[in-house]
């Protein structure tokens, strides 16, 4: 028997348990852990499907800093746990019969019978030495180079918004001016004082 | 493959625009806070600079660069332009009112121009991708700007609300966007365009998919029933923030609309037809009808704002070059009317006090017979009172839906509109034949009355002669 | 054998997964967060499979502008919340009503 069955059906079940925890458990913290979960598994399955790049990046990118970003709202909030899934069991009843027929109906259409082997063969596998990084990089930055600027600029506005929502001036705030301390000169902080000596009366 | 310097040429005006949001960006950093008018003279020179780079590179003619992710057509070009003189009022009309309330930011105008970049690579989209990655630079700036009043309780729920409605659109398209690939296997709306002439098996994945995509649209465009958003952020967002989500994005997602199913998924004109039909109707009947009921002239405009997409769908969904040229006719002059009746507001409010009542335009008259006299220009033009420019938007969009032999559409359209034009109207009297409650002069600087009043008044210009900006939609189309 | 419509069932199930869970939790903004985070990793589930199928990079590099535009609209949208919780102390979802719908 073949691995790839195996560790498709592994990675897919704990996704799958992964996802459905995110939106299901009580606490935040908890969701977000599930959530770093879900990334790391479909990190597998990418690898599977020989996306090695976007494997790693998704690890990198999103589990090691969307995550934490996430991790640290949850943290710094403070959010209060048990208020906050009152009245989620009570939609639980209509939302899995939905779910299950959304599902369902998903896959009547993305099901054997349009995308099954038959249809779609699946692709031979590439050499040793291919290198998928090496293939991203090369259309990135001549054939996707319009969108990549694109997705730079992107960024640029996420880093000018973020700080426009969230940077706050306290103007009574005391910090230290390096550049004064090095130029004090002992004239600014002692001063000599000539005193006639006292006298014993 | 090599870069040609004459491929950049077409993307001028995009290079432009963010090397001076750059420019903007650094210079902003070293001013104080006396000087900040640098800004936003810097802001406006580069509305112009880009509108005299996009007129000066109009071809004609239709180039597409950047391996086919890019294009330069008549329409974007018409497109962008009134996009840029669309941005530039809204931020004009912004100034006093954000000096005002302490908003007058350099992250604000610089939000602004990022926006107006992103409605740009939207217009000259030419690929799932930049389609996208345009319709993100334009949301995300927008979500930013609606909360940069951040004390504001009102408006940074609205910034959420907005916030987590638009990421759900934007996971639909993809997910709709994810489908038509997987069929066509490309992302380029010429191939996908292509593939539809001969349909395979995978019609059915396709229709599925061009269904995530129109619910991602209907969201953006705020159709009904995805218009749960647009009332609440209307309502939230500062006035002249609303005023710029109002106007300029809508050009830019009528582009969206024509590249995504026309230029890309016109093969499944069928299918796309129907869901408009749907949307169209829809829209114009819930929004005609609730805007009725509301007392508060932002969340008014935000339901005639619904109605007034629903009509654009109209013109849309004939399928014909005439009803095309009909819904760009349509929403240029939607834009222009919107910027005029957003501007009135931002002229009745002063510090401390926003005139978003309806009940704060009683005896307008009294107090200023002019703007009171701009007022019932723009809302008989919106109202679709002929001769009015309205008027004619309405009458082209019926004419093209008539032709396409969808007389019930039509008919429903004007009925509705009838209902619609009652609240229009009741502005109108409320100007005219009610007494003031308030009587504080209304100040403006001089830039913001000789603006207001040329918007007022090209409107007026526009509803006797729309010959002119109707003969340059149909040109921009073939 | 592992065919294409196993991965799109994957990404079906992703993608049905996060709408029940912005369409459920009427409580916590921040589960909405990461519900469309969830939504996002199941088109890029799909794009990834079409891609590999296909042998047809343009699926890898939308995945990888995807991802690039999911951090900023995170940052976006975390910053928002930050803000709306200093104004109001609550993110639970029945709380912002100061809007009607």
């Amino acid at each position: 028997m073949a691995i790839e069955p195996v560790i498709f059906w592994v990675f897919s079940t704990i996704l799958v348990l992964s996802a459905g925890a995110v939106v299901t458990v009580r606490n935040p913290v908890h969701a977000v852990i599930f959530l770093v979960l879900a990334f790391f598994t479909s990190a597998a399955i990418w690898i599977l499907l020989e996306a090695e790049f976007l494997a790693l990046a998704l690890v990198l990118v999103y589990v090691g800093a969307v995550m934490v970003l996430f991790l640290f709202v949850v943290m710094m909030l403070d959010i209060n746990v048990a208020p906050l899934r009152e009245g989620f069991v009570r939609n639980l009843w209509v939302g899995i019969p939905v779910l299950a027929i959304v599902i369902y109906e998903l896959w009547v259409v993305v099901g054997e019978k349009q995308f099954g082997l038959d249809k779609v063969a699946a692709p031979a596998g590439h050499a040793a030495d291919y290198s998928n990084t090496k293939e991203l990089g090369g259309i990135l930055y001549t054939v996707y180079m319009y969108p990549f600027e694109l997705a730079a600029v992107i960024l640029l506005v996420a880093i000018v918004a973020a700080i426009a929502l969230t940077l706050r001036r306290r103007p009574q705030t005391r910090y230290q001016d390096p550049a004064q301390q090095v130029l004090v000169k002992r004239g600014d902080r002692v001063r000599l004082v000539k005193m006639a000596a006292e006298k014993k009366q | 493959m090599n870069f040609d310097i004459a491929e950049f040429m077409p993307a001028l005006p995009e290079i432009f625009v963010l090397t001076m949001a750059c420019i903007v960006l650094l210079v902003d950093v070293c001013l104080d806070q006396e000087r900040r008018v640098i800004t936003y003279v810097m802001t406006q020179a580069t509305l112009v600079g880009a509108a005299l780079l996009t007129v000066a590179l109009h071809t004609g003619g239709r180039t597409v660069v950047f391996s086919g992710t890019f294009v330069s057509d008549p329409m974007g070009d018409v497109l962008k332009v009134f996009i840029y003189l669309v941005s530039a009022m809204a931020l004009l009309y912004s100034r006093q009112y954000l000096i005002d309330r302490q908003l007058f930011k350099g992250e604000y105008f610089l939000l602004a121009l990022f926006a107006v970049l992103g409605m740009m690579v939207l217009v000259s989209a030419h690929s799932l991708l930049t389609i996208y990655l345009g319709l993100e630079l334009m949301s995300l700036s927008l979500y930013a700007m609606v909360a940069v009043d951040r004390d504001n309780e009102i408006a940074t729920e609205a910034a959420m609300k907005y916030f987590v409605l638009g990421a759900l659109a934007s996971g639909m398209l993809l997910y709709g966007m994810s489908m038509i690939y997987g069929v066509t296997a490309t992302l380029n709306l010429a191939e996908i365009a292509a593939y539809n002439a001969d349909i395979s098996g995978n019609e059915i994945v396709m229709v599925f998919g061009l269904a995530f995509v129109m619910v991602g649209l209907a969201f953006k465009l705020g159709a009904v029933p995805f218009h749960m958003w647009i009332p609440d952020v209307y309502h939230g967002a500062p006035t002249t923030v609303t005023l710029f989500i109002g106007t300029a994005p809508k050009i830019a997602a009528f582009a969206m609309l024509m590249r995504l199913l026309v230029e890309g998924l016109g093969g499944f004109y069928v299918q796309w037809h129907d869901m408009l039909v749907v949307l169209a109707v829809l829209s114009i009947v819930a929004g005609n009808v609730i805007a009725i009921a509301q007392t508060n002239i932002k969340r008014m405009l935000a339901y005639s704002t619904i109605a007034h997409v629903g009509f654009m769908l109209l013109g849309v969904l004939t399928g014909s070059e005439g009803g095309y040229a009909a819904a760009m006719f349509y929403i240029i002059v939607y834009a222009l009317m919107a910027a005029g009746a957003f501007g009135m507001v931002v002229l009745l409010s002063r510090a401390g006090y926003e005139a978003d009542r309806i009940e704060d335009f009683k005896g307008l008259n009294d107090r200023s017979p002019w703007y009171a006299f701009m007022m019932l220009i723009l809302m008989l033009a919106t109202a679709g009172v002929p001769p009015f420019l309205g008027f004619w938007a309405k009458l082209s969009v019926l004419q093209a839906v008539v032709e396409a032999g969808m007389l019930w559409l039509a008919v429903v359209a004007v009925l509705f509109s009838v209902v619609g034009a009652f609240y229009y109207l009741r502005i109108v009297k409320l100007m005219y034949f009610d007494k003031a409650d308030d009587h504080t002069p209304i100040t403006a600087g001089i830039d913001m009355r000789v603006t207001l009043s040329a918007n007022g008044l090209a409107i007026l210009g526009l509803g006797l002669f729309p010959g002119a900006l109707m003969a340059l939609c149909a040109s921009a189309l073939l | 054998m592992i065919s294409l419509s196993h991965f799109l069932v994957l990404g079906a199930i992703l993608f049905s997964i996060a709408m029940a869970g912005i369409f459920l939790n009427r409580k916590n903004v921040i589960i909405l967060l990461m519900a469309i985070e969830l939504l996002l990793l199941a088109v890029n589930m799909n794009f990834v499979a079409f891609s590999h199928y296909h042998g047809d990079t343009a699926g890898q590099v939308f995945v990888f502008f995807i991802l690039t535009v999911a951090a900023a609209e995170a940052a976006i949208g975390l910053a928002i919340l930050i803000v709306l919780f200093r104004n109001r102390r609550t993110i639970n979802v029945d709380h912002l009503n100061s809007l009607k719908g």
